[in-house]
This record gives structure tokens, C-alpha cells and sequence, in this order.
């Protein structure tokens, strides 16, 4: 199957015995977690809290519970039409490195997904 | 392509997940396989086990006993259904061959997944649900 693209520079981050990834030109800045931010637990229905946030360009905020840089080129393999329009249709595809998959996330129409789950508004 | 008449003839590979059976037609069943370990994809339903790789594509494990039962079968081996639009890999706790089933296939239900589960049919002394790939497919697709 071909590959839907390439993304250079990766956040690998983590969520409890979760991976989820974004590429890092979509994120403004990477903070510490305060009362406003809005856990990446929820997309797994887990209810854990956040180590790590990631800013958006916008303000917006995810938190997750750990994360790790990726500078490599990689190749972005398309989702599955069974799995394309979960979590909001932020799925981008996966990129597979460190020997795992990882589900690349567009950044910003998750945390919309997020905050959808808690009943808030984008 | 994989359709469904409305008195089968057909070849089908026959498997169990959980207590129960079921049957694809066997053109559309491309392989068994034993999964890795899978990586859950954010926001999907619990009877998506997740997503792993296989030759170069990314297949989404559903578990047949969740999706229709509510209860998991908790195998790590699957088949492998193909169809035009993509690959699904549906989880089997055995598998029973390929077998030419007799029976009517209407729905085993009215609505949700049972829609694209037809029969009853036979494969022995087994009763079998046929699955419809196609509708399946769509069904889950469409976050079913």
C-alpha cells in the first residue's frame, strides 16, 4: 500500500500503555500541565492526568503522559476506512518507528476531539 | 467480490471466536494469522482491538465475540479478510476449514451487526453465522 506522505520530525508521545504521535511542526511549545488541559487518557477512556502538554499555534492544549523527539524522515502508511473517522477524524495515518506503530494525529482537531468528549465546545 | 446470495453455495472458511461460529467466503478470506502486539488507535470502539502491521499495510483486529456478544474472545490469531476497500483481520479462537455451507442467509437480526449476519446454516453439527464481508465492513466503518 503506498504510503500517504512523510513527516519529518516527530513528538512520540505516550499515554499510559498508549502511543500516539504528531508531527512537531504543529506544535507551538511543549508546557506543564495546568487545570485547563485536557488529558489524551480520554480517547483510550482512561481517566489519567498529564506529565507533558503540548501547545497548539492557537493556545490549545493535550496532555499526555510522556514524550520523545523522532527526527527521522518517516513515511506516513494511511489508516484503514474502520478506523479513519475515529477520534473526530484527527487520524492522520501511523508511522511505524522505534519497532511500533504509532497513530499520527493532526494536533489540533484532536484536542477539538478531546474537548468534544468532555461536552466543551472547541 | 465477496456477495452474499440468498441460498448459499458457496465455499466459506469456517472459525470460531468465543463460543460461537462463524463463515466468510473463502475468496475473501486471505490468510490466518497470529498477530503482535497491537497499537490501539485513540477514539475507536473496544471490539477495534487495534491496528498492526502486515505487508506494508495497516490492519485494524476486530473481535468478533465483543462486536457481537459484548464479551472478549481474547486470541491473538485472526483471519484476514479482503476485500477492494481494504483489509480487515477478524479474531479466531479456531479454525475449522474451508467447508461448502447449505442454508437460506437471511439476517440473524433487524439491526446493528446482526444485519450483515446471515444464516442459520450448518457446517455439521455446528450452527453457523455467515458474515457479510461487504456490509460488515461498512457497518464497521461507519463506527458500528
Amino acid at each position: 500500500m503506498p504510503a500517504a506522505g512523510r513527516v519529518e520530525g516527530t513528538l512520540l508521545c505516550h499515554v499510559g500503555p498508549h502511543r500516539i504521535a504528531f508531527e512537531a511542526g504543529e506544535v507551538a511549545s511543549i508546557a506543564a500541565p495546568d487545570t485547563g488541559t485536557v488529558s489524551a487518557h480520554r480517547a483510550f477512556q482512561g481517566d489519567g492526568g498529564a506529565q507533558r502538554v503540548l501547545v497548539t499555534s492557537t493556545g490549545e492544549t493535550v496532555g499526555v503522559d510522556g514524550l520523545e523527539i523522532d527526527s527521522e524522515v518517516l513515511s506516513v502508511l494511511p489508516p484503514s476506512p474502520l478506523v479513519a473517522g475515529a477520534s473526530g477524524g484527527s487520524l492522520r495515518g501511523f508511522v511505524i518507528t522505534r519497532g511500533v506503530l504509532w497513530p499520527l494525529l493532526r494536533l489540533e482537531a484532536f484536542q477539538h476531539y478531546l474537548r468534544g468528549l468532555d461536552g466543551v465546545g472547541p | 467480490m465477496a456477495a452474499l446470495e440468498s441460498e448459499t453455495r458457496q465455499s466459506y472458511l469456517v472459525f470460531a471466536c468465543g463460543s460461537s461460529w462463524y463463515a466468510v467466503p473463502a475468496e475473501a478470506a486471505a490468510e490466518v494469522v497470529t498477530f503482535p502486539e497491537l497499537t490501539r488507535v485513540p477514539g475507536s470502539p473496544p471490539h477495534l482491538l487495534g491496528v498492526f502491521a502486515h505487508r506494508g499495510e495497516v490492519i485494524p483486529v476486530v473481535d468478533m465475540s465483543l462486536l457481537v456478544g459484548g464479551v472478549s474472545a481474547g486470541s491473538r490469531r485472526a483471519v484476514l479478510v479482503r476485500l477492494s476497500r481494504g483489509t480487515l483481520a477478524l479474531t479466531a479462537s479456531s479454525v475449522a476449514g474451508v467447508s461448502a455451507l447449505m442454508g437460506p442467509l437471511e439476517p440473524l437480526g433487524p439491526s446493528g451487526v446482526h444485519v450483515h449476519l446471515r444464516g442459520p446454516v450448518k457446517s455439521g453439527s455446528r450452527d453457523v453465522a455467515v458474515i457479510d464481508p461487504e456490509g460488515l465492513f461498512d457497518h464497521l466503518s461507519q463506527g458500528g
